[in-house]
């Protein structure tokens, strides 16, 4: 039915547009590149360490009964979390040493240094446990505490995830396609990795363990995307041999308009319930997968395109098989 | 393309009834079926069944400084006085990972014995437990005029990292799981942390408190006799003794005051007795192997009990007095257990104090309402994925959503067969998965709707979207696999149930869009001879 109103055949001039796009894309990045240089990423607790802590809000658990409650100065929010319910949202780093009792004050500055975390958030606990009646078991909806030692490693294996996951792509789309393939690609991939993390900057949106899995999935998806624009290209390049680069890529890019749209959409309404519907956990990572679709949709016109157009296409090389070994499948 | 023989009918059929068969105990209770049927449903990650996740580490320089002042003693044993050669007064002092020992007094000529204490030293430092035979365990070397350095090189030190952490770990499961009951992963990450998972645990303070208690491990004589033993559980506990109980023993009447403590042993380990049987080997210090010979001699056909935190671990007979501080002990022991018990005496204490580097915890409460959400999420989700693509391609999208429908059957199959653990994330990858999935259904029909409108007949336009989109679908899936494959390997917790969902969904999605869908369109075509599909 839907598919009855789209045009049987579009022949949008894509390519026109390139120096626009690329243009709007400068801007995007120098942006982005501003931002996160200003204003920085706002790291949660798995990679700036510290404890997050999620109270179940009551009549007398609230904002200002924990502030009062915690003995020196925290980052103390009343929010809604999963499910609809209300709860105070508790951040804080380390409490300073003379709160931390005897017991700490007699360890190496070095095991203060990686202790520090646990032994405030256990000097929270009591002090909630001890002015406010809270449960630990049932009133403490969550309490996470991440030491420096650990939180540095995961920052450190989700930047090498991303470089991997990169590098083992380009290498992939080398592979299966030539070398001004690959560039366009990755320089897409970048493209959306640098903005997506731009727009966390300006945002302050938290970002943290699996900001940095939405962050591979939409190099998954984004490289997706652009694969089947360049399949379709390099389709296209064969069966009209004297076409120029240029309409050969607009061809393309028409050809596989509807198909983009489809999937793009039918993902975002899915991602869209996940953003809406799955509570606060889900929302960071939602929010950027949303963005990453539209922005990696975006890249594989704009930016993966135009650069196999600006490096020209030669394909005499690897004018085989479209698909080695899978043939017969 | 469009040939399905049977074998291939066949063999979609059984795949989707594994799927099916595999997911069933997640909706249904499965504890009455027959005995090949799956009872259990995918794992719940903590974030969604509430837990405490703690991830602790030992220190080398505690582990080798430990060892160290072990080492100090035996060096003490070896520079006392002999039948053939004098004392070497000295002082050790052991400074993180190494050990110095300066000779205080010097011969006639001013010289201090260096060579000759290092010859004597090298007598006690034989290989470590799990070393080469004939090597040694430290690096003993001339550190100055009367001083020796005692290193540890890094092979020990490997070896003596690996064995702190095991025995942490078997300290560790014993403190918080003494019944071997509870539901708790204990798991060793790298050669110094442990990783311990406890679902449903609320307070993640007792757990701490737990693990940072000392273990206590004593030896202790036990009194058999019948009648005071039912005195005793009758409550009247002969004075002097204590009536503790053991797993394997039942409870027994043991002295209050132990006869070797946990200081007194050296090291333990699993041997073979002359039958082959399984035994443990254990050494004790020269201050405990003297106790050890003068408390066995005293009561030699007594029992002496083993008691690690007040539960007695064993308890063998004493058949004679025993010299040297070189005990074995022998019994019913399967090779196993005998490791194991090996490895609780010869801890007897933690090795090192656990530093907690890493602490998570979420109530039941919030894990249900996580459930609840991601339920939510996913149905509304697939109810409107669905419905756009009906929408979009009328029949062919029905065929589409049956295969959908499908994908998450296959999906949950497959985390349940591979017991992978589904989480918060990994429901947000399953939705995001099913947006995908109808990517590469999208894909063959926009080519079966381009070979339609190029005026090729129904069948010739199914077959030729298919073998053309065939690359393109390989090529788009395999790329976010790797980004899967990638997030899996080097991702923790809840990421990697986030991989692990989405590396499962884009295999299955890929499967039922093009296998399952065109096995459908194949079928509906040919049973009712239809010409025209509008797409």
């Amino acid at each position: 039915m839907l598919m009855k109103i789209w045009p049987k055949e579009t022949s949008l001039k894509f390519m026109n547009l390139r120096m626009a796009g690329t243009l709007f894309s400068v801007l995007l990045l120098t942006a982005s590149i501003f931002f996160l240089g200003t204003r920085g990423l706002n790291f949660g607790v798995d990679f700036a360490g510290g404890t997050a802590m999620e109270l179940n809000a009551t009549e007398t658990v609230n904002e200002s009964t924990v502030r009062a409650a915690i003995p020196f100065s925290a980052d103390v929010n009343a929010a809604v979390g999963t499910d609809a319910r209300r709860i105070v949202v508790v951040k804080f780093g380390e409490a300073p040493e003379a709160l931390l009792g005897p017991e700490f004050q007699a360890l190496s500055p070095e095991e203060k240094a990686e202790q520090a975390s646990g032994a405030t958030n256990e000097l929270v606990v009591r002090s909630l446990v001890e002015t406010l009646g809270v449960n630990p078991g049932t009133d403490i909806l969550k309490n996470d505490t991440v030491g420096p030692k650990v939180s540095k490693e995961l920052f450190r294996d989700g930047i090498t995830a991303l470089v991997v996951a990169l590098i083992l792509m380009l290498a992939y789309i080398w592979y299966r396609f030539e070398w001004q393939f690959s560039i366009g690609a990755v320089a897409a991939l970048a493209h959306d990795v640098i903005i997506t993390l731009g727009v966390f900057a300006f945002l302050q949106l938290e970002f943290n363990l699996t900001t940095i899995a939405a962050l591979l999935t939409i190099i998954g998806y984004s490289m997706n995307d652009t694969v089947v624009v360049f399949d379709r290209v390099r389709e296209e390049r064969r069966k009209y041999k004297k076409m120029p680069d240029r309409d050969v890529i607009d061809l393309a890019l028409n050809s596989t308009l509807s198909r983009t749209l489809l999937t793009s959409g039918t993902t975002l309404l899915a991602l869209l319930a996940i953003f809406f519907l799955g509570g606060p956990v889900l929302r960071g990572m939602s929010f950027a997968l949303i963005w990453g679709i539209v922005i990696g949709t975006y890249s594989s016109i704009f930016i993966a395109s135009s650069i196999v157009l600006s490096l020209g296409m030669d394909l005499t090389q690897k004018t085989v098989d479209d698909t080695p070994g899978f043939q017969g499948v | 393309m469009l040939q399905f023989p049977l074998w291939k009918v066949i063999l979609i059929v059984l795949t989707l009834a594994w799927g099916v068969v595999m997911a069933l105990p997640n909706v249904v209770n499965m504890s009455g079926a027959p005995g090949f049927m799956p009872k259990e449903g995918v794992n719940l990650g903590l974030d969604l069944r509430g837990g405490v996740y703690l991830e602790m580490e030992i220190r080398a320089e505690d582990v080798i400084g430990g060892r160290l002042e072990v080492f100090a003693r035996d060096v003490r044993t070896a520079l006392a006085r002999t039948d053939s050669a004098d004392p070497v007064p000295h002082l050790a002092e052991v400074n993180g990972q190494t050990m110095t020992i300066k000779l205080t007094r010097a011969d006639e000529a001013g010289n201090f014995p260096v060579a000759e204490t290092i010859a004597r030293i090298d007598k006690v430092n034989g290989p470590l437990e799990g070393g080469l035979a004939g090597g040694k365990t430290y690096e003993v070397t001339r550190a100055g005029p009367d001083s020796i350095l005692v290193s540890v090189p890094e092979n020990s030190e490997n070896l003596m990292m690996m064995d702190a952490l095991s025995k942490t770990e078997t300290i560790v499961r014993r403190r918080v799981d003494p019944d071997g009951v509870a539901e708790i992963a204990i798991t060793p990450s790298g050669t110094s942390r442990l990783v311990l998972e406890a679902p449903g645990e609320p307070d993640p303070e007792r757990l701490k408190s737990l693990l940072s208690r000392d273990g206590r491990m004593t030896f202790n004589i036990v009194d058999d006799s019948p009648s005071a033993i039912t005195a005793a559980q009758a409550g009247v506990v002969k004075p002097g003794y204590r009536l503790i109980s053991g797993p394997t023993t039942g409870p027994l009447l043991v002295r209050s005051i132990p006869e070797i403590v946990g200081s007194d042993i050296a090291t333990a380990s699993q041997g073979n007795d002359e039958a082959n049987r399984p035994q443990i080997n254990f050494r004790l210090n020269s201050n405990g192997a003297r106790k050890f010979f003068e408390t066995t001699r005293a009561n030699t056909n007594k029992r002496f009990a083993i008691v690690l935190d007040d539960v007695i671990m064993s308890a063998p007979n004493i058949n004679e007095p025993i010299a040297g501080g070189n005990v074995r002990i022998t019994g019913d022991f399967t090779m196993d257990e005998a490791q194991d018990l090996a490895a609780i005496i010869s801890a007897g204490e933690m090795p090192a104090k656990l530093q907690f580097l890493d602490q998570r915890t979420v109530s039941a409460t919030l894990g249900r309402d996580s459930i609840n959400a991601g339920i939510r999420a996913s149905v509304i989700g697939i109810l409107l994925v669905a419905g756009f693509m009906i929408l979009a391609y009328n029949l062919l999208g029905i065929f589409a959503v049956a295969s959908l429908a499908a994908n998450v059957i296959l999906i949950f199959g497959a985390l349940s067969g591979l017991g992978a653990t589904l989480t918060l994330p990994g429901i947000a990858g399953i939705i995001l998965t099913i947006g995908m999935a109808v990517d590469a259904n999208v894909l063959v029909f926009e080519r079966i709707r381009e070979e339609q409108q190029s005026g090729r007949s129904l069948l010739t336009a199914v077959q030729a979207g298919y073998e053309r989109a065939l690359s393109t679908i390989l090529d788009a899936n395999i790329t976010t696999l790797i980004a899967a494959a990638i997030l899996y390997l080097l991702g923790s917790g809840p990421v990697k149930g986030f991989a692990a969902t989405l590396g499962i969904g884009i295999l299955t999605s890929v499967f039922t869009a093009f296998v399952v869908t065109r096995w459908l369109t194949v079928v509906w075509i040919k049973t009712f001879k239809t010409k025209q599909l509008s797409v």
